[in-house]
């Protein structure tokens, strides 16, 4: 599928992308600015048409469908929320049921239960306008109001971009948890690698227009497809993969008696491997003692993670 | 001025309050028509030119033109044509409202921020929906100013219809300046400035009442 600017070949802006995106799952579309990032979720919701190829929604072309309908069931949230700033908060969550002409009472309901949803109550925030709030109220309130009419997809333009580092964290969590518990399909922009890692399920890093690696976090760290890919994922790629894996999923070595590892810092099977390995590095022990529970499951060494770290990569 | 006349002669403006009363709804009602006559043409000539962009720099530059013409040239020009009337009158006051209605509108339409715009139609609003729910009201605060400034302009302006047998206070003043008696110049002068005046201060209000969103609270 490809899209250029007045049928000029010199000027594609995203060429020769092919891509299936799983339902439920979420796509992080990661790139600098001017990869196409943008412009290939506009060609999701139908905000621009394929020049070449064609853009299947649920197995329909977006030519094909009433661009109004097509968007009104894809949620959209924007960098800066796009909030409209001469509604209350409750009216912008209410955009979409009051299009489609619910009824006063299951729209009033939806929209506590929405704002709830990501973590504003009600009472204190419906009635305010949007610049009585936070940057980060704001793009919480944008969430809620893309997905207040239950959209199987949502397009995520950079959603917490414009937000500071701690909130931004906040938000990514939150938006995990409510990703899982709605089973939506996601496709989700970002510049941020690590945001990228965070929420992905699977990445596409883009470049110039074109897609150049499509692939789980885990693989691309592991494999970079390219110079490129390898530069943007960062050199510390190899801490970066630490970070997702745990130490539940590792082969330890078997226990031993716990009064010769004096000092060595306690890991559970849940904690990534990232933090481990920190916490190893700073005792003089150098290794873990793995407890699940109470119960004492093994020991976690250096070596081990050395291991972990040259299996998932070719060279 | 005759000599030992005082300045203001409170006995005639006694014994002239019904024609001030007349005068001063006289006054607000050649206003009004000119303002709204002039809402509606700029606003079609204004979302013409939105619609496509090519037809914004001649009715700009139309409005532009007409709003230069000098208004007693004008009324000379009109009054073979439509006589000493109201049209005559309102055709002169609709044309100068043009220029700062249509720049106006068009103003507050492009101050919509474009994520707004962007993110109403990422949801499906339709084109329509856009321009009624979202441009509008939110153009509505750089509208306003515009209404103002045409309303402050027109209600001096019109003083000057009364040269064509219209003209509300600036009956007084032509009164005044023909009889050399003061009075009447400075009851219509004032009577002129005091609407003014008024007049803003209600469309302050009525806009603050419109646009609850531009204050806290």
């Amino acid at each position: 599928m490809s899209f250029h600017i007045d049928n000029t070949p010199s000027r594609v802006i995203v060429y020769g992308i092919s891509l299936e995106i799983p339902h439920g799952e979420t796509l992080v579309l990661l790139g600098r600015s001017g990869s196409g990032k943008t412009t290939l979720l506009k060609l999701i919701n139908g905000m621009l048409l394929p020049t070449n190829g064609e853009v299947l929604i649920q197995g329909r072309s977006t030519a094909a469908w009433d661009p109004i309908r097509l968007r009104r069931g894809i949620g959209y949230v924007i960098q800066d929320a796009g909030l409209f700033p001469h509604f209350t908060v409750a009216e912008n969550v209410a955009l979409i049921p009051t299009l489609e002409n619910w009824d006063a009472a299951r729209t009033a309901a939806r929209v506590e239960e929405m704002l709830q949803l990501v973590g504003l109550d009600p009472r204190e925030f419906a009635r305010r306008r949007p610049r009585e709030l936070s940057g980060g109220q704001r793009q919480r309130v944008g969430v809620a109001r893309a997905l207040a009419a239950e959209p199987p997809v949502m397009l995520m333009d950079e959603p917490f971009g414009a937000v500071d580092p701690i909130v931004r964290e906040r938000l990514q969590n939150e938006f995990l948890s409510l990703q899982r518990t709605q089973g939506i399909t996601v496709i989700f922009v970002t510049h941020d690698i690590d945001e990228a890692i965070k929420l992905g399920d699977r990445i596409a890093i883009m470049r110039a227009g074109k897609l150049v690696q499509y692939a789980p976090p885990q693989e691309l760290l592991a494999r970079p497809a390219d110079d490129f890919v390898a530069q943007f994922v960062g050199s510390d790629r190899g801490l970066k993969r630490l970070a997702l894996l745990t130490v539940g999923g590792v082969e330890l070595d078997p226990p031993v008696d716990p009064s010769r590892l004096d000092g060595a810092p306690v890991l559970r099977p849940s904690t990534n491997l990232r933090d481990a390995l920190a916490a190893m590095l700073s005792s003089e022990t150098q290794v873990g003692l793995v407890k699940d529970g109470d119960r004492y499951v093994g020991v976690l060494t250096l070596s081990t993670i050395g291991k972990m770290l040259r299996s998932g990569t070719d060279g | 001025m005759t000599a030992g006349e005082p300045l203001i002669r409170w006995d005639w403006i006694g014994t002239h309050l019904d024609e001030i009363a007349f005068r001063t709804g006289e006054h607000l009602e050649l206003t009004v028509i000119a303002i709204v006559v002039g809402l509606v043409i700029a606003s079609g000539l204004t979302f013409v030119g939105l619609r496509v962009p090519r037809l914004y720099p001649p009715i700009s530059w139309f409005s532009g033109i007409l709003y230069t013409i000098p208004s007693l040239a004008l009324f000379s020009v009109l009054v073979p044509y439509t006589g000493l009337t109201l049209l005559t009158a309102e055709i002169g006051l609709v044309s100068y409202t043009l220029l700062i209605l249509i720049r106006n509108i068009a103003a507050g339409i492009h101050s919509v921020p474009v994520e707004v715009r962007d993110a109403a139609r990422g949801m499906g609003y339709t084109p329509r929906q856009i321009l009624l729910r979202i441009e509008l009201p939110l153009a509505l605060g750089v509208i306003f100013a515009g209404i103002r400034v045409a309303t402050i302009t027109t209600i001096g302006l019109v003083t000057v219809t009364a040269l064509i047998g219209q003209g509300g206070f600036g009956y007084f003043i032509l009164l005044g300046i023909q009889l050399f008696f003061s009075t009447p110049l400075i009851i219509g002068a004032l009577g002129s400035v005091a609407l003014a005046v008024i007049a803003d201060g209600a469309l302050v209000l009525m806009q603050r009442t419109l646009t609850p969103w531009t204050r806290i609270g």
